[in-house]
């Protein structure tokens, strides 16, 4: 078998979304561990803009933990790093994000979580992949 | 002064640095740090209060940078992210390496990992010494680390800093095992707490000194371990093990711990090649007010 560290997925056909309003995002493989050998086909995955109950959740979390007061406006582009948020704050609201959410985050997306779209987006992509194998 | 010391779980000195000893004029030539040296700037933001200084600062700035601190929310997290920009560029100025070297003048990347550094303008004339650089900031102090010839890291934190996630919870999630042990072991609560701080500070730092960002070496891949050389607290040494096999995270760095205006914890890591056996860092520490003042702070060692 071979090991093919994948880190980038090429669209090759191209999809129309009918009907919906949402946005075709390509999403990284993710390294493939040494020690680990195992036979990965290339595929793509759509995910849409998560849901605003996620989004709005993941806005509550934020700002329990960065302590902002009730009238900052946190958006879903919202980045955690000019809300105040440093490496320790961002470490924290990964683990609160999986703890409300009942997700596991590994360390190579938590450095990709940068805003509270991203963060809701990979929750629910993480969410759906919990289901997915229940 | 008393010299002060952290006699808990850790065993490891903490140097307390908040006696003020002299104050040098901010312009005077400043020698780099030795390859034994580390040197530790800090400024604290509600030291600068004079809308004209800021402004000065910002006129420090490139446009990246102008945007970058703009674009933080509120006035206090812009002057803290104006702020240290302004530390960085007037610190390593502030060595007056060549005189086309000025704060204005210096430019800074980011490498592949996000780790910033400078680009020094060479010529056929002129090699830069290699000096590295690291920032730390919270909201009520901003620190950097300046060393030459080793990559350095520096964490700091308050000292009241609260979590908002169980201390042990936390661990347990991203510290290592042997970690999780030695706090669990701490009965006090306030004591645990201060523990975690600082060994918080210690991996941030060994992480940010390896360049190689938070995912490259997460937290649950090494042990921080203190280890008593001889029975003496203050000849304790903190190593780092490695837990995976293979690993890339490599081992033969060394750190100090500080504390800063009474109310930071502060954790310096660099490389130890070169270092008679055990010996412990020499850390300069300089309070600064950018433009205007730096006091340097010498803490009392304990000589028992």
């Amino acid at each position: 078998m071979a090991t093919v560290p994948v880190t980038c997925v090429r669209l090759t056909t191209s999809m129309q979304m009918v009907g919906k309003t949402s946005s075709l995002k390509l999403v990284p493989m993710g390294r493939i561990k040494s020690g680990f050998p195992c036979l990965r086909t290339s595929r793509f995955q759509i995910s849409c803009s998560a849901k605003p109950e996620t989004v709005n959740k993941v806005c509550d979390i934020v700002k329990t933990q960065l302590a902002l007061s009730s009238d900052t406006v946190v958006a879903p582009d919202s980045k955690f790093a000019t809300l105040g948020a440093d490496s320790l704050d961002t470490v924290e609201i990964v683990m609160t994000l999986e703890e409300e959410f009942g997700i596991s985050v590994e360390e190579e997306n938590s450095q990709n979580i940068t805003t509270v779209q991203e963060a809701a987006d990979l929750i629910e992509k993480l969410v759906e992949k919990k289901n997915a194998t229940a | 002064m008393l010299p002060y010391f952290s006699k808990l779980g850790s065993k490891m000195k903490i140097r307390c640095f908040d006696q003020k000893m002299f104050c040098t004029s901010a312009f005077s030539p400043l020698q780099l740090p030795s390859r034994m040296e580390t040197h530790l700037w800090y400024v604290l933001p509600n030291e600068v209060k004079s809308q004209s200084l800021l402004s000065q600062y910002v006129d420090l700035l490139s446009p990246h940078e102008k945007d970058h601190v703009f674009s933080m929310r509120g006035d206090e997290l812009q002057k803290s992210a104006l702020l240290a920009r302004a530390l960085v560029r007037t610190t390593i100025s502030r060595y007056q390496i060549h005189s086309h070297v000025s704060p204005t003048s210096l430019v800074f990347r980011k490498n592949a990992h996000g780790k910033p550094e400078v680009i020094w303008e060479e010529s056929d004339d002129w090699h830069p010494p290699p000096l590295h650089f690291n920032l730390s900031h919270t909201s009520s102090l901003i620190a950097c680390g300046v060393t030459v010839g080793s990559p350095i890291g520096i964490d700091v934190e308050e000292k009241q800093r609260t979590m908002k996630n169980r201390i042990l919870s936390f661990a347990k999630r991203y510290f290592s095992r042997e970690e999780v042990e030695v706090l669990s072991a701490i009965s006090d609560a306030e004591v645990q707490r201060h523990e975690f701080i600082k060994l918080w500070t210690l991996k941030e730092a060994y992480v940010k000194a390896l360049g190689i960002g938070f995912s490259g070496a997460p937290f649950n891949t090494f042990t921080i371990r203190f280890r008593a050389a001889n029975s003496r607290p203050e000849d304790s040494t903190i190593a780092i093990v490695p837990l995976e096999k293979p690993t890339n995270l490599t081992t033969n760095w060394q750190f100090a711990q500080v504390e800063l205006a009474g109310t930071h914890y502060a954790a310096i890591c660099r490389q130890n090649d070169g270092f008679p056996g055990g010996e412990s860092m020499k850390v300069i520490v300089r309070k600064t007010i950018p433009l205007v003042e730096e006091n340097r702070i010498d803490s009392v060692d304990d000589l028992s």
